[in-house]
């Protein structure tokens, strides 16, 4: 099978920013400052009121627009589906014209850089785990479509005016994320891809997927490695989404996994960049010095829905 | 008819009241309940519930209330009527403090010792204590007396031996017996639950799908009876066997299951409902006990949920899960002819279809098959 390689990683976030203090004082946190920051947040942006998810993402692949080349796919996933799409309820309303609703970021996206080769995918039922899934998407698509030789992967969202950013007990940031998957030897080589989703908890509160989170984060863990034919000990550093960090060191001991090879120092300053996590992390991963060519890197997430995935890379 | 009466402490709590049913039940023996209470109001609707639960028998029993931190909770009780004492006041929960424990549970127990050693009449005190009060202590786990070299789980543990050891040693002249109670699951081997602790409580968690951890080692025994057997096994030894004994109120480890066996069991009870089945909740990860402790401070961190309160109600007892006793009952089996360990695996199925049916208590019209 033609191999896939992840390069080029960037985000962006919303332009204002706040301290757990401020947004819990100001009523956008449902836990206490003193708790969030206990579980590992110091701070988290969010959007300004003009701004969009599309906004977030534009600038998300503003930062590596030099290297995308000729883009044959684009993937939009979003968390929030609405942020998947840019329609115009009023004008619905005033027409009773559907194809206000249908105003797709994807192919905005494509048309504002250019990738007039790009076809465009929307991912919309991951939540949390949609740029994994983006990633798996993308090397299915080197896979099958020969004259596919890049995908743009695209991760953005921003929550509604109003809105608490507080979700399973975690602090959200306004964000987006970008990564150019393609089969040019460069970044990290994507050595395997695994997902579950379990329907029946589409509708989870914070206590139960909490409760999940273990179980299932062992098991999506395993099961990839399984699928890799490796080991944990074949992996070299764990690059988790941002959550409480309890939870990380809980699992890290589960898995025998060293807590300091955990690696999400963007935890204090970003908080939980839902989809995003494991790009802002993979990329200080790689700006900090700390992972070396051949090693692996085990991206994981768990999302609503709820769904699983893990993606297992290996730096060049 | 004998005037002198059988006083039980804890009148009110789930053991005491069915021994004072028992009693009822099999002797024209008089009652004396006593029961915890800060005012006369709540004496009175305490009273009330007592005389509810007891029935036509309760022409029989007489109430009195009082707090064991107070400084004599017993004033109230002439010692010259009363012919047995059994002590089964006391603060149950893993999670009680140490001021508490000592309070309740130690210098209550001495209290009522004083009490005990000036009733002239007295045949039999009765400890109500637990296996679990030899602490970490592994391997066989005799009816004698134990130290406290092991260490302790919890406060709740510490106490239960600090207070069999104080009747042990200063008040070992008293015609004393210890009943060391294992973990009651189910009232009776149909599997209904009327008193629910942490083990109901991490079933329940296990079952919402709220909780995908476990402390402890699979192999490790657990020491489940039925309140029914813990009622009669206590009321049969006060009338028949050895004063100045220690008895284990439990089943053997080849009787009992492990905790392996018990999660596989109870997934595989709750997996025959299909409205369990399709959320596909995984069984859970055995876990060290400082996994577990960082999951309760974790959950602690936000708020009073369920899940807070029942994983801190667990996490006390987590360090147990990890130590193999071998609880013995030489002492009881000898002195009861009757002896029989139910299907333990039977009982686990009985008391998760009734918590599952019953919806943990809250939908009792549901409560029989």
């Amino acid at each position: 099978m033609k191999e896939a390689y992840v390069n080029h990683l960037s985000f962006a976030l919303g332009d204002r920013v706040a301290t757990v203090e401020e947004s819990a004082e100001s009523g956008r946190t449902l836990s206490r400052a003193a708790s969030l920051r206990e579980a590992g947040f110091r701070m988290h942006y969010l959007s300004a009121p003009e701004d969009t998810a599309y906004d977030l993402a534009r600038r998300s692949v503003e930062e590596i627009k030099k290297e995308l080349g000729e883009i044959g796919a684009i993937i939009y996933s979003t968390c929030i589906p609405a942020n998947g799409n840019v329609g115009d309820e009023k004008k619905f309303r005033e027409s009773r014209d559907v194809k206000y609703l249908m105003d797709f970021a994807g192919s905005h996206l494509q048309s504002d850089f250019g990738l007039e080769k790009a076809m465009v995918i929307g991912l919309t039922q991951q939540a949390c785990t949609g740029m994994l899934g983006a990633l798996r998407i993308a090397k299915m698509f080197l896979a099958t479509e020969g004259e596919i030789r890049r995908v743009l992967c695209v991760t953005a969202d921003r929550f509604p005016e109003g809105a608490l950013y507080e979700q399973a007990y975690n602090l959200i940031s306004d964000g987006a994320a970008a990564c150019v998957v393609s089969d040019e030897p460069e970044g990290f080589r994507m050595v395997a891809g695994h997902g579950i989703t379990n329907g029946a908890m589409a509708l989870a509160s914070d206590d139960e997927t909490v409760g999940s989170y273990f179980g299932y984060s062992h098991r999506i863990i395993q099961e990839t490695l399984a699928k890799a034919g490796l080991q944990l000990s074949d992996i070299a550093w764990i690059v988790p989404q941002n959550t409480n960090i309890k939870a990380s060191q809980i699992l890290s001991r589960l898995l025998k996994f060293d807590h300091e090879r955990f690696y999400y120092p963007t935890i204090e300053e970003v908080g939980h960049m839902i989809s995003g996590d494991n790009i802002v992390n993979l990329r200080r991963l790689v700006e900090d010095g700390k992972v070396r060519p051949g090693e692996r890197v085990l991206l994981f997430m768990a999302g609503y829905g709820l769904n699983w995935q893990c993606v297992i890379l290996e730096k060049r | 008819m004998e005037t002198r009466k059988i006083l039980i402490t804890g009148g009110d709590g789930y053991l005491g009241l069915a021994l004072a049913k028992r009693t009822l039940q099999s002797t024209e023996e008089n009652l004396l309940l006593w029961v915890r209470a800060s005012d006369p109001e709540e004496f009175a609707a305490k009273q009330e519930r007592i005389r509810q639960r007891l029935g036509v028998e309760a022409d029989r029993v007489f109430c009195r209330w009082g707090n064991l931190v107070n400084p004599d909770p017993f004033d109230t009780i002439d010692p010259a009527e009363i012919k047995v004492i059994i002590h089964s006041a006391a603060v149950t929960r893993f999670n009680v403090d140490e001021t508490t424990a000592r309070r309740v549970n130690v210098e209550g127990t001495e209290k009522l010792l004083r009490l005990a050693s000036q009733c002239p009449f007295l045949e039999r005190f009765a400890l109500l204590s637990t296996v679990y009060s030899s602490g970490l202590k592994p391997g066989p786990i005799e009816e004698e007396a134990m130290d406290n070299r092991a260490g302790f789980a919890n406060y709740y543990e510490w106490s239960k031996w600090a207070s069999e050891n104080l009747l042990l040693t200063e008040f070992a002249d008293l015609p004393w017996q210890i009943f060391r109670v294992a973990t009651v699951i189910a009232d009776n081997e149909e599997g209904t639950v009327t008193q629910q602790n942490a083990f109901h409580n991490t079933l329940k968690l296990f079952y919402y799908g709220l909780l995908s951890l476990i402390p402890g080692k699979t192999e490790t025994p657990l020491y489940f009876i039925t309140g029914e057997f813990a009622a009669n096994a206590i009321f049969s030894l006060l009338s028949t066997s050895l004063k100045k004994s220690i008895y284990h109120i439990a089943h053997t480890k080849e009787e009992s299951l492990s905790l392996g066996t018990l999660i596989d069991l109870v997934f595989e009870t709750y997996g025959e409902r299909p409205e369990f089945k399709m959320r596909r909740v995984l069984k859970p990860l055995y876990s060290d006990a400082e996994s577990f402790d960082l999951l309760a401070q974790g959950v602690n961190t936000f708020g009073a949920g369920i899940l807070n309160q029942s994983v801190s109600s667990v996490a006390p007892f987590s360090k147990q899960l990890f130590i193999q006793k071998e609880v013995q009952n030489r002492n009881l089996v000898s002195a009861l002819d009757d002896y029989q360990a139910p299907d333990a695996r039977r009982l686990v199925r009985n008391a998760c279809d009734y918590l599952v049916r019953t919806k943990w208590g809250r939908e009792l019209q549901h409560a029989s098959r």
